[in-house]
């Protein structure tokens, strides 16, 4: 059966939505890590998650991801079913990351076209040694346990029917004209429109579809519908009434208790009717007519919506039979999942992949439009005297508006939260933390700062060697924690922040920080010293000597880093990307790692000045305030150099038509405009002649021909097309 | 498609996109050139060398423009609506050139390619050759030793 339905595009849906809802439970784990065991939202959340990759491996064929995930379905069912109070809850939590990682490392397997081949025996007795033990806490507690078949039990797809107040029972026998063909297949129609409307319905003769004989009976007996639903009578009636070739419909009103008596019919059978039906339908139906045909994927596709089956709670069901159920439940998914991301309930996402290409061009072909646009508003055919330009100037108006959302919306397409990236960083911590023993919690900060997608790929990697290093390396163990009169539990702090048209990602930890003295000795031992004096190295060189190739201080190799590639592989990520890596330590503190990344079209708020013909840009974080000052607050150092005197404080003058030799501009100081800008707690004022305003702006390198400009990092492209070149602010203090 | 590209490469083979800077007209391989655009607002570079005009924006990408005039240490002269700029692609990097006029695009056989021996090395080391037509001369410039080479040199020297 597998061969025969499983094409690519189902097993990359099937990859990306197993990983979306490993992600999830991933997510749910780590929120949920510091509680004392979940509530009951997670849990049903979980068991959801769990069953549907169940279904949908099991439709693929992966046995292994199908066996495991069953088992912690399992647990969780009973978690659901029996709420005990004592779940030992980090052990679960171990147990649920045990199988995520399982989960993923197979589907990076079959990512990579190999068979998914894990083995997850071992896994799998674990969780059922855990789930016996929590069994047997129950039963020793004198509760029942819960029936053992739980695939009947109200899934994703099958929530039990919560029988409302106001919900109307109906018992309905539709009787269709003699001689009516294929009654059976018409019976099936108004059944599957009827599904619609109801919460919970069945119906007699039960297998319509598969036995064509049951036309005759339909024919003789009528067609008997018992249904519950929110609708009125006229509703449903209207519905039923769409169908043709009927010729008379009873419908009364019946009492809850009396719902599931279908004209005498036994209940227990009754009750397998909807599963029994959908699983006719995805065999060969002997009766292929056009109508039925369609049917089946149609079936499956709705059977989410619908809430069938099981109001008397009987767990005796053919649980093969339903389990085969949510199978193709999950396969009508997977067609649908390209629309419809898994993991409802909570208002999710929704993403579409695109091609970086195409965004680029889109991206170009846009700006050509503001070009364009402006060459057309300001086109001088329209400068002759005398035309009225009223509603042309309306319409332009309108057309502007547009134009510069659309540009709004492409920049930020490109940019993601590092949200994601960050959370990640939760479950290596937690992971690593969990096998060494050690108790950490990571604060995280700035998740919201926006990067370019590209850029965040680039950092990822060495964002995972900075905190396994800290877990690692950085946070000592509880004991020694305990020594140095430290908490006894880590805190490692991960950060991010716009800065000077850089994002800072900082990763801090209260730890044992670096001891330099065995820096320098280990570097020497190794060799790495090049015959450096070390008397001679800045702390800051002695601390990047971590990031040489080959450079370990820990002793023992451990799982998760001291093999001495890392921290040169990080700053080759970062410097790839354009970015740096500086690090700072003090001893029984802690060390902090501080990625500054090149935000290469990160957006930044900018403030557009100009001097003389020339507009700059200066990111907005940078600046302190505009100043209008005047002469006497001038002060002038022998040496040329300029300073100014502001409420009592003196900052260095920069006047940027001298800085960058500007042909024109003001030299006034009473005529132009004093920019205070800072960087890293020193202030500086610039001079400039004017202010436009503030602009969000997308930052492009400078050509590679044009290589480095003293006092520009990048240019950018205003709203009219015409390019304007961002001030280095921390070059230009540098020199001041 | 083989047969395409061969047949575009060979379309392009021999063909030289001429313009005039001064008196002298200069050729170009055509399939260094990406397109002719018309003159364009330049946004100035600080402390480039002057020949650097500055950075024009293309479709959203954003290209320097040198002159060819002060490049070959001619006057500098008013832009006016002949001046054209020759947008260049040698090894990836985008150069826009402004030129006086353009002058079309013109055939020139191999046999009528004689290397520059007898003009001055240093300055104009960039013309790799002259092409004869009839009676005309162009001066053919090696884009590649124009964009590259020297100018990163000098422009290296300048971030210094």
């Amino acid at each position: 059966m597998a061969e025969n339905y499983i094409s690519d595009s189902m097993l990359d849906m099937f990859l990306y939505e197993t990983g979306q809802m490993i992600e999830s439970l991933e997510n749910i784990a780590l929120e949920k890590q510091n509680d004392d065991g979940f509530d009951e939202a997670s849990v049903n959340e979980i068991f959801r998650i769990m069953h549907t990759i169940k279904g949908s491996s099991g439709v693929m064929m992966y046995q292994n991801i199908t066996m495991i995930s069953h088992k912690l379905e399992d647990v969780f069912y009973y978690l659901r079913e029996s709420k005990p109070t004592n779940v030992p809850h980090s052990e679960l939590i171990g147990y649920m990351m045990d199988v995520a990682s399982f989960i993923t490392e197979e589907c990076d397997k079959i990512k990579d076209g190999r068979e998914p081949d894990g083995d997850c025996t071992e896994l799998h007795g674990k969780i059922d040694e855990f789930l016996s033990m929590i069994k047997n806490d129950i039963k020793k507690s004198g509760s029942e346990l819960p029936a053992e078949n739980k695939y009947v039990e109200p899934t994703q797809f099958y929530i039990a029917p919560a029988t409302n107040v106001s919900s109307h029972h109906f018992h309905i026998v539709v009787h269709y004209e003699s001689g009516t063909e294929m009654a059976n297949i018409r019976a099936y129609t108004m059944a599957f429109n009827l599904k619609d409307i109801a919460e919970d319905m069945y119906y007699l003769p039960e297998d319509i579809v598969s036995n064509p004989d049951t036309a005759k009976d339909i024919l003789d007996d009528g067609f008997k519908v018992a249904i519950q639903t929110m609708s009125s009578e006229k509703e449903v009636l209207e519905i039923i009434n769409r169908c043709v070739g009927i010729e008379k419909i009873d419908i009364k009103e019946v009492d809850e208790s009396d719902f599931a008596n279908l004209a005498g019919v036994k209940e227990e059978k009754t009750t397998l009717q909807y599963g029994g039906l959908v699983i006719d339908l995805d065999g060969p139906i002997p009766d292929s007519n056009n109508e039925t045909a369609k049917a089946p994927e149609k079936e499956a596709l709705t059977v989410q919506k619908t809430q069938p089956v099981n109001p008397l709670g009987d767990e005796k069901l053919e649980g093969k039979a339903t389990d085969k159920l949510a199978e193709l439940a999950d396969k009508g998914k997977e067609k649908k999942a390209a629309e419809k991301p898994k993991g409802e309930k909570r208002e999710v996402q929704r993403y579409i992949s695109v091609n970086v290409n195409k965004m680029d061009e889109l991206m170009d072909m846009i700006g050509e439009l503001v070009i364009s646009q402006a060459f057309v508003l300001q086109n001088p055919d329209l400068k002759i005297p005398g035309l009225d330009l009223t509603n042309f100037n309306k319409a332009a108006g309108q057309m502007s508006k547009i134009t510069s959302d659309l540009q709004e919306i492409i920049m930020s397409m490109r940019m993601m939260p590092l949200a994601n990236t960050f959370q990640k960083m939760n479950k290596i911590v937690f992971d690593v933390s969990r096998k060494l023993g050690k108790d950490i919690d990571l604060k995280i900060i700035g998740e919201e700062t926006e990067m370019d997608k590209n850029i965040i790929e680039h950092i990822s990697d060495p964002l995972m060697h900075l905190i396994r290093n800290a877990v690692d390396h950085g946070i000592e163990s509880k004991a020694d924690r305990l020594r140095a009169g430290k908490p006894e539990k880590g805190l490692i702090r991960l950060e991010a922040k716009n800065e000077g048209g850089k994002v800072w990602i900082i990763v801090k930890d209260d730890g044992a920080g670096m001891v330099k003295e065995k820096l320098i000795a280990k570097a020497k031992k190794q060799g790495l010293l090049n015959n450096r004096n070390e008397k001679d190295m800045t702390d800051k060189e002695i601390f990047n000597l971590v990031t040489l190739p080959g450079f370990s201080t820990n002793e023992t190799v451990t799982e998760y880093s001291g093999r001495g590639v890392g921290m040169d592989v990080v700053v080759q990520n970062l410097t790839s990307v354009g970015g740096s890596l500086d690090i700072e330590s003090e001893e029984g503190k802690g060390t902090t790692f501080t990625m500054k990344i090149p935000l290469t079209l990160a957006i930044v708020d900018g403030i557009v000045v100009s001097v003389g013909e020339s507009k700059f840009v200066a990111a907005t974080g940078n600046i302190q305030e505009f100043i209008c000052v005047t002469n006497d607050m001038v002060i002038k150092e022998p040496d040329g150099g300029q300073g100014i005197m502001i409420r009592g404080e003196c900052y260095p003058l920069i006047r940027l038509k001298e800085y960058f030799k500007l042909k024109d501009g003001i030299d006034d100081i009473e005529k132009g405009v004093l920019m205070i800008v800072e960087h890293e707690g020193r202030k500086a004022g610039l001079f400039i002649d004017k202010i436009y305003g503030e602009q969000e702006i997308v930052v492009k390198p400078l050509p590679p021909y044009i290589n480095k400009v003293k006092g520009v990092s990048s240019c950018t492209q205003l709203g009219d097309g015409s390019i304007s070149l961002i001030i280095d602010i921390a070059g230009i203090m540098k020199g001041a | 498609m083989d047969d395409d590209f061969l047949l575009e490469e060979d379309t392009q083979k021999g063909k030289f996109m001429t313009f005039i800077c001064g008196e002298e007209y200069y050729g170009i391989e055509i399939r260094y050139v990406q397109e002719i655009i018309c003159m364009q607002k330049i946004t100035e570079v600080p402390e480039t060398p002057p020949y650097v005009k500055g950075l024009i924006n293309l479709r959203g990408k954003i290209h320097p423009v040198i002159d060819v005039r002060i490049r070959f240490h001619k006057e500098p002269r008013e832009y006016n609506d002949r001046t054209c700029i020759i947008v260049t692609e040698v090894d990836k990097i985008v150069v826009g050139l402004i030129v006086d006029t353009i002058a079309g695009v013109v055939d020139i056989k191999e046999e009528d390619i004689c290397p520059s021996v007898s003009i001055g090395k240093d300055s104009t080391s960039f013309i790799y050759g002259i092409g004869k037509i009839g009676e005309e001369v162009k001066l053919l410039i090696d884009p590649k030793k124009l964009l590259s080479e020297d100018v990163a040199e000098q422009l290296g020297n300048i971030a210094q």
